[in-house]
């Protein structure tokens, strides 16, 4: 079953068209990369399949485990399963970082009719999950990404979608700021999270994630089209050749 | 200038007339000190009268044009509702004001409170000493008419430490009307004083509480001072603060404005020596209304520090008005000041003005400023929204962020909730009193 249906999507920003015709399909269990040079795109397709305000579906659907998406509200789109993690998460200082948790979980289990969990089973629910990803008890009582590194703000992210255990996870430029060892450990976080009832969109403009993060495909982004797609060779294809002649090819 | 002043303001006669009438009957008339100290604040007031756009520190607020139907003097008598404690604080004093009148006054130990309703020959020393010095002069002229004009309040001294609940209740008036009420606070050397003052009202007539506040702190005293503002959508709200900090005296100050059509809080301190210290948090949510703030900090003497953040959420057609003159005198060197004014437009109609000022005599100081005006921050709504809050939660969760380093760290968990409880409900309004 398709986790993903992208069909002929169009998308305008402040009047201009971004997207012009985007067509893709991820199924269950699979791992695509879209990778795109600056302006491709990229940013305008996440946050289209999340549903920010601005992004306008002009033509075309995006399909979610059948379901046409495009008059959700992102909180919808959340509560349903879907997952964004930030290329620059948001630094929101006077929300501690564990209250935000416990909100967004308890928001979306609501609105699937689940109970709610309290204060003390969201923490152990938080700290089962932010061992592995070396977040301490102290970065949790801190300020929502204020003041934290690049790399411990995806950690951060990493552990939000480990927390909330989406269906899909579109996973926009995780690797941009992150030193080597950061990026070790957000991949890994990423791979233990690869499940056959699972999909992953991986947004990136280098290929050196996707060392880490092997995908099952790879769909090459440029002027707001898919102009090729592969397997995990085209990935290093590209970075060998470059954007310009992988698209002309 | 008076005399272009006066015909300017036609409605300064208001409170003249009261005076000319009424000044033989009023509280203590006939003691000589208060007599005089009357007359000088009515000459004081008669300088603006009634403030509108022309007086430089009333330009974003006309409280003349507000104030123009005639308004009686409010009299004891109506029956109070008293709130709980508002400030779930169970400990300490407890002054009760209904309708700027004194109504009831529950003692504690460590603090002597004088009814100055009954002010007369046997009115402690102390209370001569100090009343009507602050807070009365033409750079408050709402502070100098509620001396001149004084039919009720209360005198307090702290010898060591105590906490006092100060209550204005205001029940609904069968008649516009007007209350002038003073409150002096004295915090003797070394003591401490955590200060709980609301303000609640309800009715639908026009009421004018205006109200002058005096606190003496004198060397290494402790004044907290927590205010919550929520009068009656019909009320005009006006208080004068004038504070005058010694030596290693510290002034910490919460004030929050969540109600009235027009409120205006008008503050001077007086930093008077070395390390004497004030911090002022200011919140206001007018959702309909006008909030304004308007402070003056007097670094005197040197080594005096002071703090000043304010914080509105303005929904509706509401306005916050914020102002903060900071006065760094000749020789008061190593003088440290901050201010930092942030404001958050909730509607198409919301409007806040900020106004900081300098002026600075001394060498060797350091005072800083910031501004910050705009809607909430939509990269941040749409993080909140995408990890699966709704629209509505994730605004309030944003405006309680907002303003939470405001509100934290004065007075204790209590004060801080019961805060929060009138301040969810003036925003949770904002959505009905939208365009």
């Amino acid at each position: 079953m398709s986790m993903l249906e992208i069909d002929d999507l169009h998308v305008v920003v402040d009047g201009k068209e971004i997207l012009k015709g985007i067509t893709l399909s991820i199924p269950a269990g699979e791992v695509h990369a879209v990778m795109g040079p600056n302006g491709s795109g990229k940013a305008t397709l996440s946050y289209t399949l999340a549903g920010r305000a601005g992004y306008e579906v002009t033509r075309g659907r995006i399909l979610y485990r059948g379901e046409d998406l495009t008059a959700l509200k992102p909180e919808e789109r959340a509560a349903k399963g879907m997952f964004l993690a930030l290329q620059y998460p948001v630094e929101i200082p006077g929300v501690v970082t564990l209250n935000f948790l416990k909100t967004a979980l308890n928001a979306q289990r609501r609105a699937r009719g689940e109970p709610e969990v309290d204060a003390l089973r969201t923490l152990k629910l938080v700290r089962e999950k932010a061992t592995a990803l070396k977040i301490g008890e102290d970065m949790l009582k801190r300020p929502l990404n204020a003041g934290f590194s690049g790399g411990e703000k995806k950690r951060l992210e990493i552990l939000q979608m480990a927390l909330f255990e989406p269906k899909l996870a579109i996973l926009d430029e995780t690797d941009s700021g992150l030193d080597i060892d950061a990026l070790k450990l957000v991949a890994d976080g990423v791979n233990m999270l690869r499940a056959p009832d699972r999909a992953m969109l991986v947004i990136t403009h280098y290929q050196r994630l996707l060392s880490h993060i092997v995908p099952d495909r790879v769909h090459v982004l440029a002027k707001g089209r898919i102009v090729k797609s592969g397997g995990a060779d085209l990935a290093l294809e590209l970075e060998q050749r470059g954007y310009e002649q992988v698209a002309a090819a | 200038m008076t005399a272009l002043a006066l015909k300017l303001n036609p409605s300064a006669d208001l409170f003249q007339e009261d005076f000319a009438a009424n000044s033989g009957d009023l509280p203590g008339a006939g003691l000589a000190w208060l007599d005089e100290r009357r007359e000088k604040a009515m000459d004081a007031y008669v300088m603006t009268g009634v403030p509108n756009r022309r007086v430089e520190a009333w330009k974003f607020t006309d409280l003349a044009s507000e104030l123009e139907d005639r308004l009686e003097s409010t009299a004891a008598g109506s029956a109070p509702y008293i709130d709980e404690k508002v400030f779930g604080v169970a400990e300490g004093a407890r002054v009760v004001l209904v309708n700027g009148i004194l109504w009831d006054v529950t003692q504690a130990e460590g603090l002597e409170i004088v009814d100055l309703g009954k002010i007369d020959a046997k009115t402690p020393d102390w209370v001569c000493a100090n009343l009507g010095l602050l807070a009365s002069g033409p750079d408050q002229p709402m502070g100098a008419a509620s001396l001149a004009l004084m039919r009720s309040g209360v005198a307090v001294r702290v010898k060591a430490s105590g906490v006092l609940n100060l209550d204005f209740v205001n029940p609904p008036l069968a008649r516009d009307a007007v209350s002038h009420t003073r409150i002096l606070i004295v915090v003797e050397q070394g003591a401490s004083l955590k200060l709980l003052q609301s303000h609640s009202g309800a009715g639908t007539h026009q009421s004018f509480a205006n109200i002058g506040i005096e606190f003496v702190l004198k060397a290494g005293a402790q004044l907290e001072h927590v205010v919550l503002q929520a009068e009656a959508a019909t009320a005009i709200h006006v208080a004068s603060i004038g504070a005058v900090v010694a030596r290693d005296a510290q002034y910490r100050a919460l004030y929050a404005a969540t109600g009235a059509r027009l409120s205006r809080l008008d503050v001077n301190i007086h930093l008077d020596g070395p390390g004497a210290h004030a911090s002022i948090n200011n919140v206001a949510v007018p959702g309909y209304g006008i909030a304004d703030t308007t402070t003056v900090m007097d670094h005197a003497k040197p080594h005096t520090t002071s703090r000043q953040l304010f914080k509105s959420v303005v929904g509706g057609r509401g306005r916050s008005v914020s102002q903060g003159r900071v006065l760094v005198r000749e020789g008061a060197v190593k003088s440290d000041s901050h201010q930092l004014f942030k404001a958050l437009l909730m509607s198409p109609r919301a409007e806040a003005d900020a106004k900081p000022e300098l002026e600075i005599f001394a060498d060797d100081v350091v005072c800083g400023h910031g501004t910050a005006i705009g809607a909430l921050d939509e990269d941040a709504l749409f993080y909140l929204r995408a990890r699966g809050i709704p629209e509505a939660e994730a605004r309030g969760l944003l405006v309680r962020a907002f303003l939470e380093d405001a509100i934290s760290g004065i007075a204790g968990e209590a004060v801080h909730d019961a805060l929060w409880r009138k301040l969810d409900v003036a925003l949770a309004a904002f959505d009905g009193a939208e365009t």
